[in-house]
């Protein structure tokens, strides 16, 4: 007796540690779910698919030598997936392509895009990052001097669709005149006004105002005929005010060269007065009062919320925003869904640079383990992978099916079969306006990080301009 | 009758199961902290070595200190809120005027089995200047002008914070000092109320030095759980406006994470750790000498 609970006892224990250090490699488990998510929704996409099947077949011709497993991390769940063109794009094409390629196994593990942030980064720091994942550009260069991330240069250059690809997209994940990946999913806008085009009618604005000035005067229209907010914006993330507001305010005042000498470190500062005049002008138009009082604890998923009930009479926002407004005005308020229009930033005072920029690019980039140089096979696998689901079948997908465009450049995109609102966003975001970059695609996530803080003390009035550029400098000459 | 007591090696292998896991989830990440805070380390495999700076960088760091005074405003406002209500709940839950005894210790416990991420949401959407549950209530008793956007207040976002973690802890507390309180004598408390002691005299002449030990433990759990604050504020304001609710945990966080600053991030953690223990001893010094004072 005392001897068998003896025994129970050491088996008892030796079951816990067992347990315990299993939940260290529990990254398979992770994945198994995922794939079961992931075959779900394939089952729903598969209809859209059929459409572009044909069209596979004639790009999937070799077989590939390498027979095995392949990790791959990305953020396209099924969720997002609904409404978002990229993200269903993608989904869709790596399901194609697990259907090609049935001899490898593609272990996805899929996150939504916080938790993908933080446990890529965490992989990164582990030195552990899976085969095939997202890189965000602000990680471009850091990861690469780690030498976690695999020289892509040769690859893109070999690649089949190398002259279709739109070569400007390349820029954040470049390192000198090194590529470390083939950018994602599709180019969205960052800052877009979403308006309503009857309301600005109705305040004396056929189309949205090229000026501030302009604004402030609807203003006062918007404010004594019920209108909460002539503007609406969320920056309760302290991401907002820089990605969909400043990246695109600073290029009217400093014109891109200053940031790319930022980007290049060839001498440009963040004290330097014309970015010190695009951070004064927002603490000012912030603190006119146009916007939501509460712009500063509500994110951009509130923000939008005012401008759909009515509200507000306009939203600032990214495209992302955009594909949400449409698809619920769409369902719930025809009216208000055929009223919206798209304009750029007006103009500031004072600035003398581009009129009419909004900031584009694609955010991430398919990158792979610089681990992979090792295997031959698999690298050839992992290649076939990422040139695949950011080529022109993924492209031609999201064009037909959304009216977004991709890494790889397709002629003739026919717009004619969507709605006017569509059309018109496709015509903001490749056609009538010029592009600038996203700030937050380059340098790195502290220098970032210091900005958001410091720039949210500066829209309450709590700290100036110059200080928040003099902190900015500092974190970019410690980081960068 | 109770069996022979089970040999040693038995009670060791029972005991190595708990040893084991603290040893995996606190002993080595602490340590291996330790090991990294000496790095400059922006993730990835390419550490380098600079002794002390980091710690250097962390006496220094003014954001770091702030956030160490939101920790202490933090454990103070919930010393105050969280074990001081509990123990006037107690008080009032223990009176023969009070009916439902078990519902009131199932209701009041049951917030803090909520998750703080819910209850972070919750509140956020009671404070919300335009659909808040606070503004309409103000609105509704004429006080439209104190009406705000709360969360954007820096001087009281702390104070703000700290009400849903008072909200959500007063029951756990209360179960704790209940159980306490249930242990006394009832002959002492009859024989204190026929020499005439008033319910608040009882309550503090008796009851409290009675339970001493007991609300010793409430206070160590209490300002230990506070120290490590982070869940629920991350949800409702991710240290904002600016830094004005920003506390340790959160900080390290930002640092490690959002800024993959690896190294420093882990001199933050060994900081929080020390302060952490600092603060806790010395509160249990405080309560040392009060009790030989007592004592004396």
């Amino acid at each position: 007796m005392k001897k068998s609970s003896k025994l129970f006892s050491i088996l008892l224990s030796a079951l816990m540690v067992g347990s315990v250090l299993a939940g260290c490699g529990s990254d398979a488990k992770v994945s198994s779910v995922v794939d079961e998510s992931s075959s779900k929704a394939s089952e729903v996409s598969a209809s859209k698919e059929s459409k572009a099947e044909s069209k596979e077949e004639e790009t999937k011709t070799d077989g590939l030598a390498y027979k095995g497993e392949i990790s791959m991390m990305h953020f396209s769940t099924s969720e997002e997936s609904e409404g978002n063109g990229g993200s269903d794009g993608f989904r869709t094409s790596i399901q194609k392509w697990k259907d090609a390629n049935p001899d490898v196994t593609l272990n996805e593990t899929v996150l939504a895009n916080d938790d993908y942030k933080q446990k890529i980064a965490t992989l990164a720091s582990a030195g552990d990052l899976p085969d095939v994942f997202l890189l965000q550009g602000m990680n471009t260069k850091a990861w690469a001097a780690q030498g976690t991330i695999l020289d892509m240069t040769s690859i893109i250059k070999e690649s089949p669709y190398y002259a279709d690809y739109n070569q400007a997209y390349f820029t954040p994940f470049t390192d000198g005149d090194k590529l470390y990946g083939l950018p994602a999913l599709t180019g969205g806008t960052c800052t877009v006004v979403v308006y309503d085009k009857v309301a600005w009618k109705a305040a004396g604005f056929d189309k949205f105002p090229e000026t501030w000035e302009d604004v402030k005067k609807a203003d006062e229209y918007f404010k004594a005929n019920g209108y909460e907010d002539t503007l609406s914006f969320g920056n309760g993330g302290k991401w907002q005010a820089n990605s969909n507001f400043l990246s695109v305010i600073g290029d009217r005042f400093t014109g891109p060269e200053w940031f790319q000498s930022i980007i290049d470190k060839k001498g440009a500062k963040f004290t330097d007065a014309d970015f010190v005049s695009s951070l004064k002008f927002t603490q000012d138009i912030f603190a006119s009062g146009i916007f939501n009082d509460n712009f500063n604890v509500v994110t951009n998923e509130d923000a939008r919320e005012y401008f759909i009930s009515g509200e507000a009479a306009a939203f600032i926002g990214g495209n992302w925003d955009v594909s949400y407004i449409s698809a619920t005005l769409k369902e719930s308020n025809e009216e208000a869904f055929n009223n919206m229009g798209f304009a750029v930033l007006p103009q500031p005072e004072g600035a003398t640079k581009s009129t009419n920029s909004q900031n584009i690019g694609l955010g991430y980039a398919v990158s792979l383990n610089a681990k992979l140089a090792d295997d031959t096979d698999k690298l050839a696998a992992a290649t076939d992978l990422a040139e695949y689901v950011t080529g022109p079948d993924f492209s031609t997908y999201v064009a037909e099916n959304y009216a977004l465009a991709g890494l790889t450049k397709i002629d003739d995109v026919d717009l004619s079969k969507f709605d006017q609102i569509t059309q018109d966003f496709y015509k903001y975001s490749y056609v009538d306006t010029t592009a600038c970059e996203i700030y937050d695609s380059y340098v790195n996530a502290a220098v970032w990080d210091v900005l958001n803080t410091e720039m949210q003390g500066m829209l309450n009035g709590e700290t100036t301009p110059e200080a928040t550029a003099e902190k900015t400098q500092a974190a970019y000459e410690q980081n960068y | 009758m109770l069996s022979k007591r089970p040999k040693a090696s038995t009670i060791i292998a029972y005991l190595a199961i708990p040893l084991l896991l603290y040893i995996f989830a606190v002993f080595i990440p602490l340590v291996t902290s330790l090991f990294y805070s000496f790095f400059e380390w922006k993730g990835g495999p390419n550490k380098t070595f600079i002794g002390v700076t980091n710690y250097k960088t962390l006496l220094n760091d003014d954001v770091f200190w702030l956030s160490f005074g939101h920790n202490i405003y933090l454990v103070l406002i919930c010393l105050i809120g969280q074990v001081g209500l509990a123990f006037i709940f107690v008080m009032i839950i223990n009176t023969r005027f009070v009916r439902l005894k078990g519902v009131h210790r199932t209701f009041g416990f049951f917030p803090s089995t909520v998750s703080a991420v819910s209850i972070g949401f919750i509140w956020t959407m009671i404070y919300d200047s335009r659909r808040g549950m606070l503004n309409w209530a103000l609105t509704q008793m004429g006080m439209e002008d104190k009406t705000q956007v709360w969360l954007n207040n820096s001087e009281l976002v702390m104070t703000l914070v700290s009400i849903p973690l008072i909200w959500q802890y007063i029951g756990y507390y209360m179960i704790i000092l209940l159980s306490a309180t249930s242990a006394i004598d009832k002959e002492i408390l009859e024989s204190a109320e026929l020499d005439g002691a008033s319910s608040f005299q009882k309550a503090i002449h008796v009851v409290l030095p009675m339970i001493k030990n007991t609300v010793a433990v409430c206070i160590v759990l209490c300002v230990s759980g506070n120290m490590k604050a982070f869940d629920n504020i991350y949800v409702m304001t991710s240290g904002g406006p600016h830094n004005a609710s920003m506390v340790m945990a959160m900080y390290g966080y930002q640092i490690s994470f959002a800024q993959q600053n690896m190294g420093y991030g882990s001199a933050i953690s060994v900081g929080i750790f020390v302060l952490g223990i600092a603060v806790v001893g010395g509160m249990q010094l405080i309560q040392r000498w009060i009790s030989r004072d007592e004592v004396g």
